[in-house]
């Protein structure tokens, strides 16, 4: 095992590890549409937002540089294209950050509000993540109705993707340990090939033998779980807590800031 | 009574045509540990499968007295349980408990009951402090219990092993043994380890090329040094039966 780190944290046990994955969902979409709505100009109101997840990590004991090194890991993405916006719109526009105020070009400002809403979102997905196993996510989603053949496909996904990417670990090694020389282009794009190739025969061999061993087990379609999650008065004052925490800053943080 | 296990002139072609195995007839009674032996490429993993139902081929298996067919796929499958070669096949639930749960809510028990087998289950392996972690998480060791216990849970009257000691370390091998040991159901095992047969089973039956080649007790097929060395396996030491 080589990459515990995707949910070495999810394990732990605070108050926010023990709370209900359905609470922890549901206010997850509700945070995420709340920020994704802001007008793009908002730039400043979203360190107000930042403060949810920032509380849910530091209760649950999640160091905030893995936080940052997971959003680290995807940015390169959004970044392109937050980047881009300055490039096609130039339009000046004055920006407001608290009592500072300074000439901007639209283009920046959207860039800042991109990297800015993803930045908080992202924050908020670790914080979800990172204080729930994903096996109780799982059971959550299949409690909130989300289609039963998602939840396996999700299920098995996290399952075997850390299997699959230990074996491409052992072929990248085994590889290297027999590459001795610069091959060119060409011949390196032979052997990847040749490699995913490889990979995907494997996987098809895999999902043969985990569907024998299914229904070895008794599977017969039909997806039968656990019930293992049941609502605390806890949970329903996180639910308040994350409630309040949303209508204070639109109805009294926002008129201000924006 | 039925036997635990009854082939008659079993035989299976690979979809490319390769015979894998040819005219078994095998009876196993309950209660019997035996030892399917073998090289590589014998054919042991392939009678497991016709074994749990997983292959269809000419002749007849029956399991506890209900044909291997179509109709009768469910009823097997409470009667036997395979573990399979490679725990990370066996293993594909998110979790420990989630994974040996499994199989009981399959046979659609009680909440409580599946809860109360799982724990049970994990004890008997000695992986009840691990039920909540991800298989990923587990030892290559620990993966084996787990895998035992996947089927354990379902209380099966039969079991099947594919190789169950394949890489295991002599630690993790001798807890294995003891776990093996302490099951009273009747076990087939296939393994090309004659040592391991030598201390896990009664009766040892050869197969080599598809075909059975010998059948006897443990003691008589595997102190045969010229057909252990005819047919590529190691000779065992005295001492060990």
């Amino acid at each position: 095992m080589h990459h515990a780190y995707l949910d070495k944290f999810a394990y732990q046990d605070s108050p926010v590890h023990r709370l209900d994955s359905r609470v922890k969902f549901i206010s997850l979409v509700v945070f995420t549409i709340a920020v994704l709505s802001l007008p793009r100009t908002s730039v400043s109101i979203l360190a107000c937002y930042a403060i949810g997840p920032f509380a849910v990590l530091a209760v649950g004991g999640i160091p905030l540089r893995f936080a940052l090194k997971q959003i680290m890991l995807v940015s390169p993405f959004i970044a392109v294209l937050a980047l881009s916006c300055p490039l096609y719109d130039k339009t000046a526009a004055s920006a407001y950050f608290g009592p500072c105020a300074f000439e901007i070009s639209q283009g920046w400002l959207r860039c800042f509000a991109i990297l800015g809403k993803f930045v908080v979102t992202m924050l908020a997905l670790i914080a979800l993540v990172s204080t729930t196993p994903f096996s109780d996510l799982l059971v959550g989603l299949q409690k909130l109705g989300t289609p039963k053949l998602l939840v396996i496909q999700l299920g098995l996904l996290y399952r075997y993707i850390f299997v699959l990417i230990d074996k491409v670990q052992h072929m990248l090694r085994a590889r290297a340990s027999r590459k001795l020389r610069n091959l060119g282009y060409r011949q390196e794009l032979r052997i990847a090939s040749s490699m995913v190739g490889s990979i995907l025969v494997r996987s098809i061999d895999t999902a043969e033998n985990i569907n024998i061993a299914m229904q070895g087990r008794g599977f017969d379609g039909k997806w039968r779980s656990l019930n293992k999650l049941q609502m605390h008065s806890t949970d329903w004052l996180f639910a308040a807590i994350v409630c309040c925490f949303l209508l204070i800053l639109e109805f009294f943080i926002k008129p201000i800031l924006i | 009574m039925p036997s635990a296990i009854e082939i008659k002139d079993f035989s299976y072609n690979y979809p490319d045509g390769t015979n894998a195995l040819s005219e078994i007839t095998l009876n196993i009674e309950h209660g019997e540990k035996v030892a399917l032996i073998g090289p590589n490429g014998a054919g042991k993993s392939t009678l497991l499968l016709a074994i749990g139902g997983f292959l269809q081929g000419q002749g007849r298996v029956l399991i506890d007295g209900f044909e291997v067919k179509k109709q009768n796929l469910k009823k097997i499958r409470r009667i036997i349980g395979c573990c399979f070669e490679d725990p990370d096949d066996q293993l594909f639930m998110p979790t420990l408990f989630d994974d040996v749960a499994f199989g009981p809510l399959n046979m659609c028990l009680e909440q409580k009951e599946v809860e109360k087998r799982v724990i049970e289950t994990l004890n008997f392996v000695g992986l009840a402090e691990m039920s909540h972690k991800p298989p990923h998480h587990l030892s290559a060791g620990q993966k084996r219990a787990a895998s035992i216990a996947t089927i354990l849970a379902m209380n099966p009257k039969i079991m099947t092993f594919d190789e169950p000691d394949s890489s295991l370390d002599g630690r993790h091998r001798n807890n294995l043994i003891r776990l093996l040991q302490g099951l009273n159901q009747t076990l087939v095992i296939a393994t090309c380890n004659t040592n391991f047969a030598a201390v896990i089973a009664q009766r040892v039956v050869l197969i080599d090329n598809g075909k059975k080649i010998a059948d006897g007790k443990s003691q008589e097929i595997l102190l045969d040094s010229d057909l252990m060395l005819e047919h590529g396996l190691e000779v065992i030491s005295k001492n060990l039966i």
